[in-house]
């Protein structure tokens, strides 16, 4: 062999290995699924590639299904719906959302709040993360608070309590639903305490109004 | 040293005799070339170019210079990956996370085996079993979890599945058994 046709050779060999694979590459722990099944939540996630969503969430919740011995129909549409809100939580919450926020933000959709919730969360957090308020807020609603109330409360505490005061405050409403308080009385109380404790923290007369029908905003009184 | 090939010598001699040309060429020639219709000079170009693209070319290519070559290819193919990812990690970054320990704790006094299946172990039903602190019937695991959101459930002796009560129950149940929840902060 010449020396050409040999270069030539290795040139056409290191493009072998080289080679772009496609994109929309098969996910393996995906086989537990029938083959029809697989699929269409294949086509789901390219979906969800192709938007920029994060997809590892869609798999959970196929190996969920399948772990749980739901039927393969009952399975590509509980994916679908979770793809769904993925789109609309990042869409609401923003472009740079973390896959955390974005699924969290998907759990607030789903147990109420709305897009304008999400990004009005993301307007008074900032930069913070919305991993942990969302939580809370899909949370809250799972405890029995109603839906609007949890929003409202999440948003009135949004500038005001950093992440571990969020768990500590939804914990608090819980333990006092156990202990037979309604999730409304108990939620009321509980951002009561946490209004006066801002107020004292920052030596100001700041007040939240945090009865159900009440603003959600914080108010300065004069 | 001096003495040359015969054959060089007579080359040499047949070189250097002045060469007669037909006095009528340059005639012949300039009438052919005045009878030719001109190209539009646009035309002449692509002309010009489809030619020397046409135009066999032997190009000589060391092992080393081909090695070469197929390194830079690859460095380029890879740079188009590493793009793409990019961009994706634009839309939806990549946190710089940091395990917590999350333990998960079952009283479950009559049971033989209890397992936690969850988002965090592929929903496989036998990745993550419990052990019995004491024989009370407590049953527990730690698992080093990243920030984020995770449903999860118990399975008990591999078929009943049960929801964890310390924790939150998950709104979105799709498949009919209880989840719980658990988010872990970044």
């Amino acid at each position: 062999m010449n020396p050409q046709r040999r270069a030539a050779w290795v040139l056409f060999a290191a493009m072998l290995v080289v080679a772009p694979r496609p994109a929309s590459s098969q996910e393996p722990r995906l086989a537990v699924l029938s083959q029809p099944q697989r699929a269409q939540v294949e086509a789901i996630l390219d979906s969800a590639r192709a938007a920029r969503l994060p997809t590892e969430p869609l798999v959970d919740r196929a190996l969920e299904g399948a772990s749980k011995g739901a039927e393969g129909e009952r399975i590509v549409a509980a994916i679908r719906r979770l793809h769904g809100e993925l789109g609309l939580a990042r869409d609401a919450m923003g472009g740079l959302s973390s896959a955390a926020e974005i699924v969290a933000g998907a759990s607030a959709l789903r147990a109420g709040a709305s897009p304008n919730d999400l990004t009005r969360l993301r307007e008074l957090r900032g930069e913070e993360s919305l991993t942990v308020a969302a939580a809370v807020l899909a949370d809250l609603v799972a405890v029995g608070v109603p839906s609007d109330t949890a929003v409202a409360a999440v948003l009135a505490l949004a500038d005001v309590v950093d992440d571990a005061e969020y768990v500590a405050f939804r914990r608090s409403v819980e333990r006092d639903i156990a202990l037979g308080a309604t999730p409304v009385a108990a939620l009321g109380v509980r951002l009561e305490s946490s209004a006066a404790a801002e107020a004292l923290g920052a030596g100001a007369t700041d007040q939240l109004d945090f009865s159900p029908g009440g603003q959600r905003q914080r108010e300065r009184k004069p | 040293m001096d003495e040359r090939d015969p054959l060089i010598d007579r080359a040499i001699e047949t070189l250097r005799e002045s060469v007669r040309l037909d006095p009528g060429l340059d005639r012949r020639v300039m009438e052919e070339v005045e009878r030719a219709p001109a190209p539009r000079v646009g035309a002449r170009r692509w002309w010009s170019a489809w030619e020397w693209l046409r135009r066999g070319r032997t190009v000589t290519v060391s092992p080393l210079g081909g090695l070469a070559a197929a390194a830079a290819l690859a460095a380029l193919l890879l740079m188009g990956r590493w793009g793409a990812a990019w961009v994706e990690d634009t839309a939806a970054p990549t946190e710089v996370l940091e395990a917590a320990t999350v333990q998960f704790v079952l009283v479950a006094p009559g049971a033989s085996m209890v397992t936690v299946v969850g988002d965090f172990n592929d929903w496989v039903a036998t990745a993550t079993p419990l052990r019995q602190a004491s024989g009370d019937g407590m049953w527990t695991v730690t698992v080093p979890l990243p920030p984020g959101r995770y449903r999860y459930g118990f399975l008990v002796d591999g078929t009943e599945w049960v929801r964890d009560p310390s924790t939150p129950p998950a709104l979105d149940d799709d498949f009919g058994r209880p989840n719980s929840v658990v988010t872990v902060r970044g």
